[in-house]
């Protein structure tokens, strides 16, 4: 129990930086990104290309992860989910689908079907601690995580911009006419959300084999860290992602790890049903 | 120069013309009343100023600039501060990073600080509020809030969208004496209200029914009005 709690936890640290940048998406620009697992993708082959290229560790590889992942995003937003702006429609949702099959077949091209894993000598090593062990590499992909999530949160109370992106999120047409330029703000926003996607796919490739398909393994937990932890709450969502990380593994321990996600979607449904402004919800403009 | 000239305004949503060919001017200095009741057309009219609806035909102009497809925070640039109907302050932030994210620096001659202490002169009681989050404020102090965030931007032109609302009539009176003090500072004000005790402080006005001008004129026509009198006064 203790085991699966602290895997748990561990787990969940990396879930919750993806489901804050897919959180920032939301929260700012009512984009439902259906592709964020595909940038988490992205950011695990960077960082697995950069391993087996290179030999460099993939947490080193992290700045580039950050880079490639906030450019592709910023290039999307312009392409694409500039016209969905504040609208979490359909036509949104269907064309965050078309991005992230896109971007899954391309990987498929570059990297074959199959998946690949980063073989470094401490990251298959475990720190025993009594019975519980806990994986070096889980370890340093929560330190890391739990560093970005203070980092972004400082950046949102004290910078300028950070407020500013606050102040979108909290009314987009009040913003304007208080002379923030959105479309700026926007594609920030954006490339941001990517980039934490970005740091997210090196931290996980340290123990998690990379395939392209890996994304749509990923998106439901963005999509339930998020609205557990309350709708366009972007620190929520990062407390969501551990608590899905550790229902996942409580899961595999006291059933089975085949059906690891079943009471995940069951959390879900229930929060939608009687919560559906999250554990902390908060308030909205209107 | 005409700090903001309105020419033959119309604004039309699909059928449903919401402004008819509305023209009125104000000069620096001025307290200018758009009066008229609810539906009347008066928020159509700032929203169109500001850039927030684009107009079906007419020209807008401050100080010989058009501001025809200007964005938003464009229009607020150029010294067009619109505090919008209902107040719209942003829930989450405090008081004080409210003020904040609405200071536009060049725009400015003080600093973000020496402007924010100015504003907290004018409203004291949001000094007293400045580290707390203002969806928790009362509605009289987010409508200073409201104000003090447009104060930011160091307006020529202030804008206002029935500050009034939701207000008691003494919450009012203060609030319509700090629109003076401020008109007093430098800043003209366009006041959209349904409540006729603006008239008191209006230099000039224009009264709106069903998006047609019935009345424009000054303090002295608009006090003097049989229709404002009937109307609104209740006399």
């Amino acid at each position: 129990m203790l085991q699966a709690l602290l895997s748990g936890i561990l787990v969940g640290g990396v879930y919750g930086l993806f489901s804050m940048g897919f959180s920032i998406a939301f929260g700012v620009m009512r984009i439902v990104n259906f592709a964020h697992g595909e940038l988490v993708m992205i950011g695990m082959f960077a960082a697995f290309f950069a391993y087996s290229a290179a030999g460099v560790d993939p947490l080193v590889a992290i700045p580039l992860a950050f880079v490639v992942v906030a450019a592709l995003s910023a290039v999307l937003y312009l392409l694409v989910y500039r016209r969905f702006v504040g609208r979490a429609t359909l036509q949104q949702l269907l064309a965050a689908i078309a991005v992230a099959l896109i971007l899954q077949t391309s990987a498929t091209l570059i990297f074959g079907p199959s998946a690949h894993a980063v073989r470094s000598n401490w990251g298959s090593q475990y720190l025993l601690i009594g019975p519980i062990f806990l994986s070096y590499a889980q370890l340093a992909a929560f330190a890391i995580s739990v560093a970005c999530v203070l980092t972004v949160e400082a950046v949102l109370r004290k910078t300028s911009w950070g407020k500013a992106i606050r102040a979108v999120a909290d009314d987009p047409e009040a913003a304007q006419l208080v002379g923030l330029n959105s479309q700026v703000i926007n594609i920030t926003a954006f490339a941001c959300s990517g980039a934490l996607a970005g740091i997210a796919g090196a931290v996980l490739v340290s123990y998690y084999p990379v395939s392209p398909h890996v994304g749509f393994l990923l998106m439901p937990i963005a999509l339930i860290a998020t609205v557990l932890g309350g709708l366009g709450s972007i620190g929520g969502a990062f407390v969501g992602g551990i608590i899905c990380g550790v229902i996942q593994q409580m899961t595999s321990v006291l059933w089975t790890s085949a059906l690891q996600d079943v009471p995940l979607y069951g959390v879900l449904l229930l929060l939608l049903a009687f919560r559906p402004y999250g554990l902390f919800g908060r308030v909205s403009a209107h | 120069m005409t700090l903001l000239a309105v020419e033959s305004l119309r604004v039309a949503y699909g059928d449903l013309t919401a402004v008819h060919d509305i023209s009125f001017s104000v000069e620096p200095g001025e307290i200018f009343v758009l009066l008229g009741a609810n539906g009347a057309g008066k928020t159509s009219v700032l929203r169109a100023i500001s850039g927030l609806l684009k107009p079906t035909r007419g020209t807008l102009n401050s100080e010989g600039v058009s501001l025809l497809g200007l964005r938003p925070d464009q229009v607020a640039h150029l010294g067009i501060a619109h505090v919008p109907e209902g107040r719209r302050i942003f829930p989450n932030l405090t008081a004080e990073e409210n003020l904040d994210v609405s200071f536009i620096r060049q725009r400015s001659k003080e600093t973000l600080a020496q402007l924010r202490d100015r504003v907290y002169g004018i409203f004291p009681r949001l000094a007293s509020r400045r580290r707390q989050t203002a969806n928790t404020m009362s509605g009289g102090e987010q409508q200073m809030l409201a104000i003090g965030r447009a104060l930011m931007n160091t307006p020529k032109l202030l804008m206002l969208d029935e500050p009034s609302l939701g207000l008691s009539p003494l919450m009012t009176e203060l609030m319509f004496e700090q629109l003076a003090r401020i008109r007093d500072q430098g800043a003209s004000i366009l006041l959209v209200e349904q409540n006729a005790s603006c008239i008191d402080m209006a230099t000039r006005g224009l009264l709106l029914a069903n998006g047609h001008t019935m009345l424009s004129g000054d303090h002295a026509k608009l006090r003097d009005s049989d229709f404002v009198r009937r109307a609104y006064l209740g006399v």
